[in-house]
């Protein structure tokens, strides 16, 4: 059965002494030196940075450090939110966010599924490499190549909109059409490289399954939904739970390389923002202060929603 | 730390044009022979160095710059134990960060610039002032007096420049081919300029004027009308220092004269979107008529245009005049960039450090780094120099990276390298007699008003960029999204966005004189 990940059987064990503690630390050592560079990794690149962010409290300036640096309390956050376009970029940050959740999040998992349809194991293969590939251009690449797409004078859309007669439209020169662009680039660069995850998820669903099923006269389509679907369903929610944690780091190069002043209404996002004001003048309190705002709310959407699915799925991240 | 490298590296790519260039010029009258090879018996200065440049690649990237020969060279004829670095200007943030400092360290713009990151302000750098005094008599002769200011911080000099004599670096270019063939005179006015355009129009260029995002290196129409929105371009109006785009009036005019450009397809239609990169092959493919350069590109115009189009001629004119005769683009600061030195190294080390800037204005320094070893890189023949020029990248490269290499002298144009260029008395004829001429003066500030950081708005990001507010609304009225009759709106939106406070501050600044730049001609 390959549905839920269930928790080792919990063994609690007891030691009457510190020497059969130490005992039984030495006779596991393989699986104690194997850990080893994972918590030497996350200390030091995740968990002692983080006392970095205090930063964000003071008026930081590099040459006097942390410790000769002013202390000036919340000031940094109160300047963010009296920005007077604040909530303007607020709103494009958290409504591409759920663009991008509704939108590109399903994409990797139907076209894992559709390949996994595929018979002909050799055009299987090249569907998975075409779609993958994209993911190793850089953000710049990709944004010149959609520039070019787009273009009203020279790109292949308006050559195809011109055929059924439709007047050339300046897809970059418009606020209505850059959220499109951003999730649509996005769901192109990367949605390849996340059916990785699902293949992988579906080759480990055990192949009696759809024996028993087909005996019982499923269809193709009914074995989807009954068995695969349900097979992935853990990694699924997994996945997205981790998605939501990152909900307002839709990432910085992907939206600058579309932005220009026609656009930039909608399609400012706190990272640009951030790039914008600490690029004037090295402002390193601010912008880590919006960062530690973006971290705390990314913090409190996983733990709700990690809350609502152990109840609604009984899965969780933990 | 994913997003650190991402902004560094749209930061490389978006860098402005505003130093690209390693060029001087020797004055005539100064002859002086290095003092520093009879001191031969001297032990070695020894001092490590860092050099700015504005790239990630290129010959630094390649070779040990350490251990070449150019390295060996200038050790033997300045007595000096260098240990080279070439750092990216957006990178010095992290070099101030980390502790490891080198003993000089070489910068872009003034000595308050970005890319300082505060360090001079902090304390970090020697002031330089005695040190000047006796040990760089040729400096103290030559470098004038604007661009000590521009190294200085309250009152003292810390950075040893690389000094501009005429701040007019950008020109309007034309090809001439198109013109004879429109039989038209070069466009002395804006009307003319229009017209000529409509011709280009109608005998079939592509892009009659070249035309690019955020109207970079496309401001000709705003420098006829003197409304050039930038960061040192602010004016005194009524005993206040406000910005050039205050000026409704030139305004207007300037946006209608632009927007007649976009509506009859003078220049490009998606315009915005158009990166520097398209709007450079548009040049280089013979499609575009007028477009805005710095007039050092000439060579590259030059030699690509004629392989697209056969029989290209690429002339630079006086830019069109506005109706107060105005013209021309922005000027630049006094100062293309300056070395520094570290508190921590040791007076008598100072002196020597100061003593090889000092070599750098020679002959033997000009010589040296324009034609590189007898020998090796040029030969003398009949008393004539004749120059190895590069034939490939990577020995243009190498070329850069030698350019690189001299700091403090005046750098206008390399008058030496001028003389083996085809294009050379060109190039210096149009910068004595038609740059000299023309460009906008106007008032900055260094170091940085403190309203600009609170307001990254309203401030202007760079010395050829304009504030974010003021792009948008000139770029949508362009495009017809907004009346440009509603500037006076967009001028009240800019003080209530922290204007009113740049305004104040610079105000204040300037009746002060504290830390004021005048760029351009001399301000009464």
């Amino acid at each position: 059965m390959a549905s839920k990940i269930q928790p080792s059987d919990r063994t609690v064990y007891d030691f009457s002494s510190q020497s059969q503690k130490w005992a039984f630390v030495r006779k596991h050592w393989p699986i104690y030196v194997i850990s080893l560079p994972g918590i030497i990794y996350f200390l030091l690149f995740k968990y002692i940075p983080l006392f970095g962010s205090i930063i964000a409290f003071q008026n930081y300036n590099i040459f006097k450090g942390i410790k000769g640096s002013k202390w000036v309390g919340l000031e940094n956050f109160q300047r963010m939110f009296a920005y007077t376009d604040f909530l303007q970029i607020l709103k494009n940050t958290i409504l591409i966010g759920i663009y991008d959740m509704c939108f590109a999040f399903p994409v990797p998992i139907i076209l894992a599924l559709l390949i996994n349809e595929v018979r002909v194991m050799m055009y299987k293969r090249i569907v998975q490499t075409v779609v993958y590939m994209p993911h190793f251009l850089s953000w710049v690449i990709v944004g010149g190549v959609v520039v070019g797409v787009l273009s009203p004078s020279t790109g292949i859309v308006n050559h195809l909109l011109a055929l059924f007669g439709v007047e050339p439209i300046y897809f970059l020169g418009e606020n209505t059409y850059i959220r499109p662009i951003l999730i649509g680039s996005g769901v192109w660069k990367d949605s390849g490289w996340g059916t990785i995850i699902y293949l992988a998820a579906i080759a480990g669903i055990n192949p009696d399954l759809y024996e028993a099923a087909q005996i019982d006269g499923a269809s193709r389509i009914r074995q989807v939904f009954s068995i695969t679907i349900p097979s992935i369903l853990p990694t699924i929610v997994i996945l997205f739970l981790l998605q939501i944690g990152n909900f307002l780091d839709f990432g910085f190069e992907r939206v600058f390389v579309f932005l220009n002043p026609l656009n930039n209404e909608n399609g400012e996002i706190i990272d640009t923002f951030v790039y914008r004001a600490g690029l004037v003048d090295r402002q390193y309190s601010y912008t880590t202060a919006i960062g530690l705002f973006k971290s705390v709310v990314g913090l409190m959407l996983i733990m709700i929603s990690n809350t609502f699915s152990k109840k609604m799925t009984g899965e969780g991240l933990y | 730390m994913k997003k650190v490298t991402s902004v560094a590296l749209v930061a490389v790519l978006s860098i402005g044009t505003l130093a690209g260039c390693s060029t001087g010029k020797t004055d005539q009258e100064q002859a002086t022979p290095s003092s520093v090879t009879t001191a031969a018996k001297k032990a070695a200065t020894k001092f490590s160095i860092s050099y700015p440049t504005t790239t990630n690649t290129g010959y630094h990237t390649r070779v040990d710059i350490n251990n070449d020969k150019w390295v060996k060279k200038l050790e033997e004829l300045t007595n000096t134990d260098l240990t080279l670095r070439v750092t990216e200007v957006n990178k010095m943030g992290v070099l101030f960060a980390s502790s490891d400092i080198p003993d000089v360290v070489g910068s872009l713009g003034t000595a308050t610039d970005k890319a300082m990151s505060g360090s001079v302000e902090a304390g970090m750098f020697l002031p330089l002032d005695d040190l000047l005094k006796q040990n760089a008599p040729n400096l103290m002769k030559t470098v004038p007096k604007e661009a000590w200011d521009a190294v200085s911080y309250n009152g003292k000099i810390y950075g040893i420049p690389n000094w501009l004599e005429n701040p007019s670096r950008r020109a309007t270019f034309i090809r001439t081919d198109l013109l004879e063939k429109a039989g038209l005179q070069p466009p002395k006015t804006i009307d003319e300029f229009l017209n000529v355009l409509r011709k280009f129009k109608a005998m079939g260029v592509k892009y009659p004027y070249g035309a690019r995002e955020n109207l970079k290196y496309a401001d000709t129409v705003l420098g006829a009308f003197d409304v050039l929105p930038y960061k040192e371009q602010f004016e005194v109006v009524n005993g206040q220092v406000v910005p050039k785009f205050f000026d409704v009036e030139n305004m207007t005019k300037a946006l209608n004269v632009i927007m007649i450009m976009f509506d009859e397809g003078l220049m490009a239609k998606e315009f915005a979107t158009t990166t520097s990169t398209d709007w450079l092959k548009n040049i280089r493919s013979g499609d575009v008529g007028i477009w805005s350069s710095n007039l050092v590109s000439l060579n590259d115009f030059r030699t690509n245009i004629p392989n697209a189009v056969k029989d290209a001629k690429i002339d630079i004119i006086t830019s069109p005049k506005g109706p107060d005769g105005k013209g021309g683009y922005l000027m630049y600061q006094p100062v293309i960039g300056a070395h520094y030195i570290s508190k921590n190294v040791k007076p008598e080390t100072a002196a020597e450090i100061v003593k090889y800037f000092d070599w750098m204005t020679s002959e033997e320094a000009f010589k040296f780094f324009t034609y590189g070893i007898e020998g090796d890189t040029y030969t003398v023949v009949d008393g004539k120099v004749k120059y190895k020029e590069p034939t490939n990248k990577e020995e243009q490269e190498e070329q850069d990276h030698r350019g690189t290499l001299h700091s403090s002298h005046e750098s206008t144009v390399n008058r030496l390298k001028m003389q083996t260029d085809p294009n050379g008395p060109y190039i210096l004829n149009a910068f004595d007699n038609i740059l000299a001429k023309e460009g906008l003066s106007g008032i900055g500030f260094s170091p940085n008003l403190e309203a600009d950081a609170k307001y990254p708005d309203a401030a202007s990001p760079g010395s050829d960029a304009a504030p974010k507010i003021i792009m948008d609304h000139m770029i949508k009225m362009i495009y017809g999204k907004e009346p440009i009759s509603d500037w006076p709106k967009v001028i009240e939106e800019y003080k209530t966005k922290g204007g009113n406070e740049i305004i104040k501050e610079a105000t204040d600044r300037y009746n002060n004189k504290k830390g004021v730049l005048f760029l351009g001609k001399k301000q009464e």
